[in-house]
């Protein structure tokens, strides 16, 4: 990461901090039970709902590491980011609405517990919380680690703490996330999720805007690319550059894996009134849009930039963001997206701790057979630890944790994604079948994803897919196909085993 | 009907999608495309389905399914073609495609499509008022 430490970046970015902690003080006198500090009290309106939403899904990837990608890969990558113009209305309409019927008629705060709503089954909804233990303990460790190279650069810090600089920047935007996220839980999570979308979007927009002007527009810009030689038409190509189960693979994760992203499904059962859900795809789509802009503007002026020699060829294609924003962006525009990316990490990063701490507090306790008393409290103490944890394992195994950071989305989807989007519309899914699945996908997806990345053991083999298939995208399907098995073998007459009130909400 | 459909689609084209991908193929990178882009629409009926039909919902589903569809056919038909094939809007077709077609366009179809039908196949006043009569919220238990 280049060095960011000018006056006014630096100053934002502490203006945004110091915003962001005062809604967090704020928060506190609103949490007063496990309630509040899980879903908020279920007392959110449709725009916190879809901006908290928002947020939430999109991390620093999105500013950063997407930009990159595209500059390696070219117009092939946006196949991760272009469905979200219409995984709102699938997120609606497959899950959203019953998720939230659910803690109608249930108290229902995490994903596992409507897992165990649904199946009946504490085997289930335990996988169901390692799964999602696994998952956020990494994604929140690069998360973190993000953060921490983000406010190095910022602030300069290695300047004054030479090698121990990644770890003071890590502990002060730890800081700040967990002040807000320990005291306040999902209310004040929710509330700087909507500071930090309406940042996201108000800059994602600017930028677009310049990147478009400082190619004289779209069309220019693809020509330039198309004329070069560094990267030629075939960058243009959607599925020309890479192979097309690299290209199409993404589109399968990250359209259908949406269903299974816990970050994402919490946040429906904060919604105050399920039928404000009418409204919430087309809220979502319209902002998730907006929002992609800076990864579609800055994706493609950058390699034109490059082609027309006003750039200077990236030497690490993660810094097409920052060498975009340093050369090419008002320096007050510049800080608001540096800000608006460190509130894309934290505003992910305290959905995450969240929803670790239930895992912990409430869903792996739950699947054992046992209850914590003072929730409210434990919670509150998970919080800490888990991103202390997190902040440890990002510091003492840096690589290792880049590494299982990748792996959360695909982890989340191939583990959760059948159970909960067939299981919640189809009244046949076993509980078996659910295990089964659940099992599947995050043993398949881990294993996969690690052998295809690694380079810790030299004596373990490569991984054994043909070229440029997604090991997420394996275990997606592999965990789909288990599920549809295990329920025609385990057969069972519809709504054998559910519940009247769970029975009822299937029906709506 | 169009639940049944979407479950059998999903049920056999899962096993497919993985064999696609396991084994590299003549006509794979084609079935592979074709498979997983009607995937997500198989969900959306699949959750859509209200008591036992679509209702208004069939037409604009299917057309989403046969738009997408096109979409993806046209964008692996223009492969290698991006400087032979036309322009629109500033990009080549394949791109125009990607940009217009599979980002920007489906949002519109999708969203609004659920909001107008929400009256009468998300959630009604009254189903919702029933629902909390007959089961008042209680604790989550399991096995």
């Amino acid at each position: 990461m280049p060095l960011l430490d000018r006056p006014v970046v630096a100053a934002t970015a502490l203006v945004y901090m110091a915003f962001v902690l005062m809604i967090g003080v704020w928060a506190v006198r609103r949490t007063k039970s496990s309630r509040d500090f899980f879903i908020a009290g279920q007392g959110i309106g449709l725009l916190v709902t879809t901006l908290a939403t928002m947020s939430s899904i999109f991390s620093g990837f999105l500013f950063l590491g997407g930009p990159g990608l595209t500059y390696r890969m070219g117009m092939a990558s946006f196949f991760i980011s272009f469905p979200v113009s219409f995984t709102a209305g699938l997120l609606c309409w497959t899950v959203a609405k019953r998720l939230r019927l659910l803690s109608e008629v249930r108290e229902v705060y995490t994903v596992p517990d409507a897992i165990l709503c649904r199946y009946r089954s504490r085997l289930a909804s335990g996988l169901a919380a390692v799964a999602v233990v696994v998952g956020t303990v990494a994604y929140l460790g690069a998360q973190l680690q993000a953060m921490g190279i983000l406010i190095e650069a910022i602030f300069g810090t290695r300047e004054h703490f030479g090698e121990y600089s990644l770890a003071v920047a890590m502990a002060a935007g730890l800081v700040v996330v967990l002040a807000y996220a320990v005291a306040g839980g999902m209310v004040a999570g929710v509330y700087t999720d909507v500071f930090q979308g309406a940042l996201m979007v108000v800059a994602a927009v600017a930028v677009f805007y310049y990147a478009l002007e400082s190619g004289d527009g779209l069309g220019s810009i693809a020509r330039r690319i198309a004329a070069s030689e560094s990267f030629g038409p075939g960058f243009l190509d959607p599925l020309g550059h890479v192979p097309v189960a690299t290209a199409l693979g993404f589109f399968f994760v990250f359209a259908v894996g949406a269903l299974g992203q816990p970050q994402t499904l919490h946040k429906f059962y904060m919604l105050d009134d399920p039928r404000k859900l009418k409204w919430l795809p087309l809220v979502l789509g319209v902002t998730q849009t907006l929002v992609v802009l800076i990864w579609l503007g800055i994706g493609l002026a950058v390699p034109a930039l490059v082609a027309e020699g006003r750039l200077a060829p990236l030497g690490n294609p993660d810094e097409a963001a920052p060498a975009f924003l340093l050369h090419f962006a008002p320096q007050v525009l510049a800080g608001l997206v540096f800000a608006g990316i460190l509130a894309a990490i934290m505003s992910t990063a305290d959905s995450f701790v969240n929803i670790a701490s239930a895992a912990l507090v409430r869903d792996l306790p739950r699947a054992l057979g046992r209850e914590v008393h003072r929730e409210l409290y434990w919670g509150r103490v998970a919080v800490v630890g888990v991103a202390v944890a997190a902040a440890v394992f990002a510091l003492a195994y840096g690589d290792l944790i880049a590494l299982l950071g990748t792996f959360a989305y695909g982890t989340f989807a191939a583990a959760l994604t059948p159970a909960v989007a067939v299981g919640l519309n189809w009244r046949r899914v076993t509980a078996a079948a659910a295990v089964a699945s659940i099992a599947t996908g995050m043993a398949v997806n881990l294993t996969l994803e690690f052998l295809a990345k690694q380079t810790f053991l030299p004596a373990l083999p490569k991984l054994p897919l043909p070229a440029g298939v997604l090991p997420s995208a394996v275990s997606l399907a592999a965990s789909f196909t288990v599920l549809f098995v295990v329920t025609w073998w385990t057969g069972k007459d519809e709504g054998d085993d559910l519940d009247d009130d769970v029975a009822a909400v299937m029906e709506l | 009907m169009a639940k049944r459909l979407s479950l059998l689609y999903l049920a056999a084209s899962s096993p497919l999608i993985l064999l696609s991908l396991l084994v590299a193929a003549p006509m794979g990178d084609m079935l592979f495309a074709v498979l997983v882009v009607a995937f997500p629409v198989a969900l959306i009926v699949l959750g859509a389905e209200h008591r036992g039909g679509l209702g208004p919902l069939r037409v604009p589903l299917f057309v989403l399914l046969v738009y997408l569809e096109a979409c993806v056919v046209a964008m692996l038909l223009l492969r290698g073609q991006v400087t032979e094939a036309p322009w629109v809007g500033g990009l080549p077709l394949a791109t125009a495609i990607q940009l217009y077609g599979v980002f920007l366009a489906p949002m519109v179809f999708v969203a609004l499509f659920y909001a107008l039908t929400f009256e009468r196949f998300g959630l009604r006043r009254e189903d919702l008022d029933e629902l909390r009569r007959r089961f008042p919220r209680r604790e989550n238990g399991g096995e």
